[in-house]
């Protein structure tokens, strides 16, 4: 029952991964966001040293959004010009991350800033999106309608550069889809996340892009994203173990296509009220292990056989 | 290294110069390789032996040690900075094994007095760095790391586990965590005399990953790219065939 990993040099139950991916795509597919927000936290919860979780969980990531964009792509909901814009950014944001990963690693501090990260992020994103759908809820059921959404940011109409993205429906500059790419990128080398829950919020509310877009797009930026990172992370910290990758992308492209299932039963402000719960659940408990009195406050790391 | 290479010098020397004519001691190893498969979970090794004299078993002690290759270790102490746990403080260690088990006739300070286990690294407790790396006083993590290490099944110390199936054959039974470092590993076996080291002797034990496991290790470090691609690979194609394996009942 238990298989051997390659890379991270350690026993785990391959069922348990498969559960795990299972699980973590079941959510990616339904939300349409990577999952690697759950699935990095997840791993180092269950042992996996925390350089090969980051790295591993970006091919569960590309693996679970194929499966969810190439559904997406099938109904046309997919804004390749905005992607690959935000794709500019984004490369150049991964780069950037890879940097910062290796230069924390060194400090000893890999651990605290990828968690004060996952909490400040997830925290906050959370309650911004709790707070809107929950308020688009209670419109719906009052019988009020909706109030307008489309509050325009006057400083991003403001900005040079601009462009026009047809199936958006929008025309506005480069610079803040490329400024969120990039954020996305770094976030994806220090995070092993795909970005989803940072990039749908950022194209609803700061692009204002058509909800029935962005899930498409938004897949279809973070394959490419993650995909560059997985070399990126396999070429210069030899930390991606392709058996544990095997393992979460068989559960995961199986959990995905249920996920997108369950997720056309919902309406949007349900999912969005459902994702905020979810983000700001793990943000609770990544927060719960940093002010927690730990059970010692000594740990030991043994350095890997050359 | 070079202290072990003493200890077996040192070893060796003993029944020489105390004048014994012939090695007291013999001993062997159930498998002088553990290969590192899929399915590798852990084993144990057999160390069996025999001593050559009939003692009184009140003086004579055989101990049994395993001792993994060297690794540096580094320990840190997490304190409260604004409510927050962060690491400190750190101290490193090198020149210790990853990997120690001692099996013996008796608790080892009923064995031999401290300074003959400090010569021979006989015992957790008298295992010494090489070298220390620390601002402050290091005793702490050297202790925090000895009860990390015990905790983990990579340090034990486990007297009366030494089987005597006659007067003079012995056996122990150690078992190898999956959580072990590649590298040599050196079976150790001591016979003891009212306290001091009579005979000695050094098997090593190679720990390795083989098959698969090994070409899947050495690719992701000698092709890095290619191993990299052939996992992005890996995660679009099994992404495209479930989508289209679901298409239909939709």
């Amino acid at each position: 029952m238990e298989i051997y990993l390659p890379v991270a040099e350690m026993s785990v139950y391959w069922l348990v991964m498969i559960g795990l991916g299972l699980i973590v795509g079941f959510l990616s597919g339904m939300f349409g966001v990577g999952g690697g927000f759950l699935m990095t936290p997840l791993l180092v919860f269950s042992g996996i040293p925390s350089t090969v979780a980051v790295a591993t969980t970006l091919s569960h990531v590309t693996a679970s959004s194929m499966s969810g964009a190439l559904a997406q792509w099938r109904k046309r909901a997919i804004d390749f010009p905005m992607a690959g814009v935000m794709l500019v950014g984004g490369v150049f944001g991964t780069l950037a991350g890879i940097w910062l990963f290796a230069l924390m690693k060194k400090q000893g501090q890999m651990d605290l800033i990828v968690a004060l990260s996952y909490v400040i992020m997830l925290g906050s994103i959370g309650i911004i999106m709790l707070r809107e759908s929950l308020q688009t809820l209670r419109a719906y059921r009052s019988g009020t309608t909706v109030p307008a959404r489309r509050v325009n940011h006057p400083w991003i109409h403001r900005l040079p550069l601009k462009m026009r993205f047809r199936q958006s429906r929008l025309y506005i500059s480069v610079i803040p889809p490329i400024a969120i790419g990039f954020a996305v990128g770094a976030l994806s080398a220090i995070m092993g996340i795909g970005g989803g829950f940072i990039i749908v919020p950022a194209m609803i509310y700061l692009l204002r892009m058509p909800t029935n877009v962005v899930m498409g797009t938004s897949l279809a930026q973070i394959i490419a994203i993650t995909a560059i990172t997985t070399l990126l992370q396999a070429t210069s910290n030899y930390s991606v173990d392709i058996v544990l990758a095997l393992l979460l992308v068989t559960g995961g492209v199986v959990g995905a296509q249920l996920g997108v299932r369950a997720g056309a039963k919902l309406r949007g402000e349900q999912l969005r009220l459902l994702l905020a719960i979810l983000v700001l659940a793990v943000g609770a408990v990544l927060l719960w292990r940093l002010v927690a009195n730990p059970a010692d406050v000594y740990s030991l790391y043994l350095e890997p056989a050359a | 290294m070079k202290r072990q290479a003493l200890i077996a010098l040192l070893a060796f020397a003993v029944p020489a110069s105390g004048g014994a004519a012939a090695q007291e001691i013999v001993s062997g190893i159930s498998q002088d390789v553990i290969q590192i498969t899929s399915n590798y979970t852990g084993t144990d090794i057999v160390v069996f032996g025999a001593i050559d004299r009939i003692d009184t078993p009140q003086n004579r002690n055989i101990v049994v040690v395993v001792r993994g290759p060297d690794t540096p270790m580094t320990v840190r102490r997490r304190d409260r900075i604004a409510g927050v746990w962060v690491n400190n403080d750190a101290a490193r260690f090198t020149g210790l094994p990853s990997f120690y088990y001692l099996a013996s006739t008796e608790p080892i300070d009923r064995v031999a007095p401290p300074r003959a286990l400090a010569r021979y690294g006989i015992g957790i407790d008298y295992l010494l760095p090489a070298g220390v790396f620390s601002h402050h006083d290091p005793l702490p993590f050297r202790q925090a790391a000895m009860r990390h290490l015990k905790q983990q099944g990579l340090y034990a110390e486990m007297p009366g586990t030494i089987d005597f199936l006659s007067e003079t054959l012995f056996r122990t039974r150690v078992p190898v965590p999956a959580n072990v470092t590649r590298g040599q590993y050196n079976v150790e076996v001591y016979l003891f005399r009212d306290g001091e080291v009579v005979s000695a002797q050094s098997t090593p034990l190679f720990v390795d990953q083989t098959g698969l496991e090994r070409r899947l290790f050495n690719m992701a470090h000698n092709s890095p790219l290619a191993y990299g691609l052939a996992c992005v690979f890996m995660a679009m194609l099994l992404g495209w065939i479930s989508s289209v394996l679901f298409r239909r009942p939709v």
